[in-house]
């Protein structure tokens, strides 16, 4: 403690400045700094620099080099929970597994061949899937035996090995993650392959060739374990923007040998994707609760969670989710799933009511100032304009919303509410132009005001109504009058 | 009003239009030009994604089109202009972004690209009174150092521009008069020895990258969109040949000041004319080059839409300036693009597809 404050450095930033910096910087820069960071990479500074900017390193990903550790984690990448956010992929691992995982591989599994692939993996250039995938090819088996090993054989009398095991007894999600890491791993080809027909991520839809691959990859693992099947489903549904369509073409697929436990696994990545969408909307509550939100009436005062566009994003991810789930879930004809599914819909209309509902008229109509009383125009704000278009334009798309959500009236109010409001400021700003058209700079400024707030109405209330007002404006203003 | 779909091969530019930076999707990019009588069309491409061109009269777009307040304005602003020559839409189209009829950030950078085209001017003047003192033997030491902004600096530079008017047999005056013609025409392009190259000469820049980003992405992400960039790249990489052409010759010209201030009115012509190619030839590529910027942050989902996009707006080029029958060979690829296009429906709802209207909104914040 002292040493670092000697220093005058908190823990949290060793380089200073540089990771705030790697945010800022052009994508070319930003991965030339990683590549020279990577040559330092087991300085702990330089780990947490890593730490701290892995949401750009995941954005950009950029070739990073390769370690026997990375080729570990390729059949489970697409699982791992991302950083921050509200998505969470089905059936996730968490981060904290990954040192685990690798250490109980390095100590119960086979030493010569680990040490065999880790100089030829220091040997392989970045961005080299192919060499990679090869020294996965015998990787990935031998961990997947150590991992099993390791935990099944967890009670057994010590052996010294187990040490590592006995430290995670009682943390009952850590050994089930620990198995399903097992599991990828034993298919850890074919996942690698289903990755390549499934690029890039996220697929917007399933087209047929998708469905096909889908189906091929199954019916291979299918033939090596039945049980496993379930598990090369969930790397299928987490490259998907809308994990839920999977669901929708499941039935009509072809399991091959494990056709027999296609309703088992239908039944149990239904039940996955409705937990994770339980779970994304219990993160929403939490983001909520912890600005502030939703703890008192109105929610005049309180900050919303989310910016209007973030939440009309989230929203739009979630409905789809949910409107695919209902659908194929209504064969099942389950009552305990349809109210789980209102509950989630439930949470994201609290969601979107707080954050672009409730918040509309101080995010859009403050935008529009008041006509100055000193007879000069109140100065152009374009932040302000800025964030009032966004928010206009979640107000708007809250429209394909509103039937999902049942915010068809809460909806029609409040854009009518925006459209008088703004139509009432406009009024007053155009009522006090002539005072201050004398002044060209002063008449510049105003006349900026009144545009800004035609395109707000524009975005609210849409172009045949804003017409009116530009007709107004161009009139006060003079600017198209025949000479 | 709708003349109906026709097959359509300009033979020069001023047939094939300028283009205007609508922000009404179904009008984005659209070309407007004089036609009979010198009245004004607009020609909209693809309709409904059929094939052929829609020439429309100008006063009727707004009863045909749910137009954005921004290009009702632009609207009115271009029936005010006298000719459409890519020059004057710009002109026309900086002033409503300017007013912020495309949003705050459209707004900004339209201040700063009329910013930038007075600093090229007074670059460019600055420059060019180098040149006829170096062609006449006048160079002053003195002059740069005090600086063209200073009160010395002027009185030397008038003085010396003085002497250089004497030294070419012509009244100093008209030497002036000369001068800031030459610049006007000049400033655009830029000069070849300029510490900052001209808005035209950047655009150029920008088509290079563009085609090369065009071929890079055919062959990175292999569909039905692969050979509608590839294309692109052709279009943008036979543009870009006969660009360097006429950048060269412009600067040639240029560069020989002193015969250009001697044989002026010939010369002149020459000059103004290859400035005047030089615009036509990069009409509609600022927002092309732009709209591939910006889809770079986007997934390649939304990089094959833009591409479909941008093969609707391609600014093909006429029979006059180019041996290669660009609109026959966009009709093999015009198979592949129907199957993928983004589908217009503004045109059959009349609702605002606000989405499109903010990705055309974010390409005029980057390339006004």
């Amino acid at each position: 403690m002292t040493g670092r404050g000697a220093d005058g450095q908190g823990g949290d930033d060793r380089l200073p400045g540089l990771e705030s910096r790697l945010f800022d910087i052009p994508e070319d820069k930003f991965i030339e700094v990683v590549r020279l960071l990577e040559r330092v990479r087991d300085h702990p500074e330089v780990r947490q620099t890593f730490a701290a900017i892995r949401p750009r390193l995941v954005q950009v990903r950029p070739n990073r080099r390769p370690t026997l550790k990375r080729v570990l984690c390729m059949p489970f990448e697409d699982v791992l929970e991302s950083f921050g956010g509200v998505d969470v992929p089905l059936g996730r691992i968490e981060r904290r597994v990954i040192d685990p995982v690798w250490r109980l591989v390095t100590e119960c599994g086979d030493g010569a061949l680990i040490d065999r692939l880790d100089r030829q993996v220091q040997e392989t250039a970045p961005g080299n899937l192919n060499a990679l995938r090869n020294i996965g090819r015998r990787l990935w088996p031998m961990a997947a035996q150590a991992l099993r090993g390791a935990v099944e054989g967890a009670g057994e009398p010590d052996t010294g090995r187990q040490a590592l095991w006995r430290s995670l007894l009682g943390d009952e999600e850590m050994r089930r993650q620990l198995l399903d890491v097992a599991a990828f791993l034993e298919i850890g080809l074919t996942i690698e392959s289903l990755k390549d027909a499934l690029a890039p991520k996220p697929l917007a839809a399933l087209d047929d060739v998708h469905v096909d691959a889908i189906g091929q990859a199954a019916q291979a693992v299918a033939r090596q374990s039945a049980g496993l099947v379930y598990h090369l489903l969930l790397v299928a549904a987490s490259r998907m923007a809308n994990p839920a369509d999977l669901l929708a073409v499941l039935n009509d697929m072809d399991f091959g040998k494990a056709r027999r436990e296609q309703p088992v696994i239908f039944a149990q990545l239904s039940g996955l994707v409705v937990t994770n969408l339980e779970e994304r909307s219990a993160r929403l509550e939490d983001k909520d609760r912890g600005t502030g939100h939703g703890a008192g009436p109105g929610g005049g005062a309180a900050v919303a969670a989310f910016a209007p566009e973030e939440a009309v994003a989230i929203a739009e991810r979630l409905v789809a989710g949910i409107d695919t789930t209902s659908a194929v879930m209504d064969v099942l004809a389950d009552p305990l799933y349809r109210e789980r599914l209102d509950a989630v819909k439930l949470s994201v209309r609290s969601m979107v009511s707080g954050a672009v509902l409730d918040t509309a008229p101080a995010g859009i109509l403050t935008a529009v100032p008041a006509p100055a009383a000193n007879g000069r125009p109140a100065p152009v704000d374009e932040d302000a304009q800025a964030a009032a278009e966004d928010h206009a334009r979640a107000l708007r798309r809250c429209e394909g919303l509103a039937g999902a959500l049942g915010l068809h009236e809460p909806l029609k109010d409040a854009l009518a509410s925006m459209e008088k409001g703004l139509m009432a400021r406009a009024q007053a700003l155009l009522a006090d132009y002539p005072q201050v058209a004398a002044d060209p700079d002063d008449a510049e400024t105003a006349e900026m005001n009144l545009f800004y707030a035609l395109r707000l109405l524009e975005l609210v209330a849409g172009p045949a109504k804003a017409d009116r007002l530009r007709t107004a404006i161009m009139a006060a203003t003079g600017e198209f009058a025949e000479e | 009003m709708l003349k109906g779909a026709i097959e359509y091969a300009p033979s020069t530019f001023e047939e094939r239009g300028a283009a205007v930076a609508f922000t009404t999707p179904l009008l984005s990019q659209t070309r407007v030009r004089r036609g009979e009588r010198s009245k004004l069309e607009v020609l909209i491409p693809s309709l409904s994604q059929g094939m052929g061109i829609y020439v429309v009269a100008w006063k009727s777009v707004p009863e045909m089109v749910s137009m954005t307040m921004h290009d009702r304005y632009l609207h009115e602003l271009i029936v005010r202009e006298e000719s459409c020559s890519p020059y004057e839409i710009r002109r026309a189209t900086l002033k409503a972004a300017r007013r912020g009829l495309a949003g705050p950030k459209a707004a900004q950078a339209a201040r700063r690209a009329l910013e930038e085209d007075e600093e090229q001017g007074t670059l460019t003047h600055y420059l060019l009174i180098l040149s006829i003192l170096k062609a006449v033997g006048l160079e002053s030491p003195e002059m740069l150092k005090a600086g063209i902004d200073t009160d010395e600096g002027q009185r030397l530079t008038r003085q010396l521009m003085t002497r250089a008017a004497e030294s070419l047999r012509m009244d100093a005056t008209l030497l002036y008069a000369r001068l800031a013609d030459i610049a006007a025409v000049t400033a655009p392009v830029g000069l070849a020895h300029s510490p900052r190259p001209g808005r035209l000469t950047r655009g150029l820049n920008d088509l290079k990258g563009f085609r090369d980003g065009m071929m890079d992405w055919a062959r990175d992400v292999p569909s039905d969109t692969a050979p509608v960039a590839e294309f692109c790249a052709e279009v943008a990489q036979h543009t870009i040949a006969i660009g360097e052409k006429v950048l060269g010759d412009f600067h040639r010209r240029i560069e020989a000041i002193g015969p250009l201030m001697r044989d002026w009115n010939d010369a002149f012509i020459r000059v103004r004319t290859q400035a005047a190619r030089m615009a036509w030839l990069l009409d509609g590529w600022t927002h092309i080059t732009g709209a591939w910027e910006v889809a770079q942050a986007e997934d390649r989902h939304q990089q094959a839409a833009t591409v479909n996009d941008l093969f609707r707006i391609l600014p093909l080029l006429p029979r006059q300036e180019s041996s290669r029958d660009f609109v026959g060979d966009s009709k093999q690829v015009k198979v592949a693009h129907r199957r993928s296009v983004r589908m217009l429906e503004d045109w059959r709802t009349g609702q605002m597809d606000i989405d499109a209207i903010r990705r055309i909104e974010a390409v005029k914040a980057r390339a006004p």
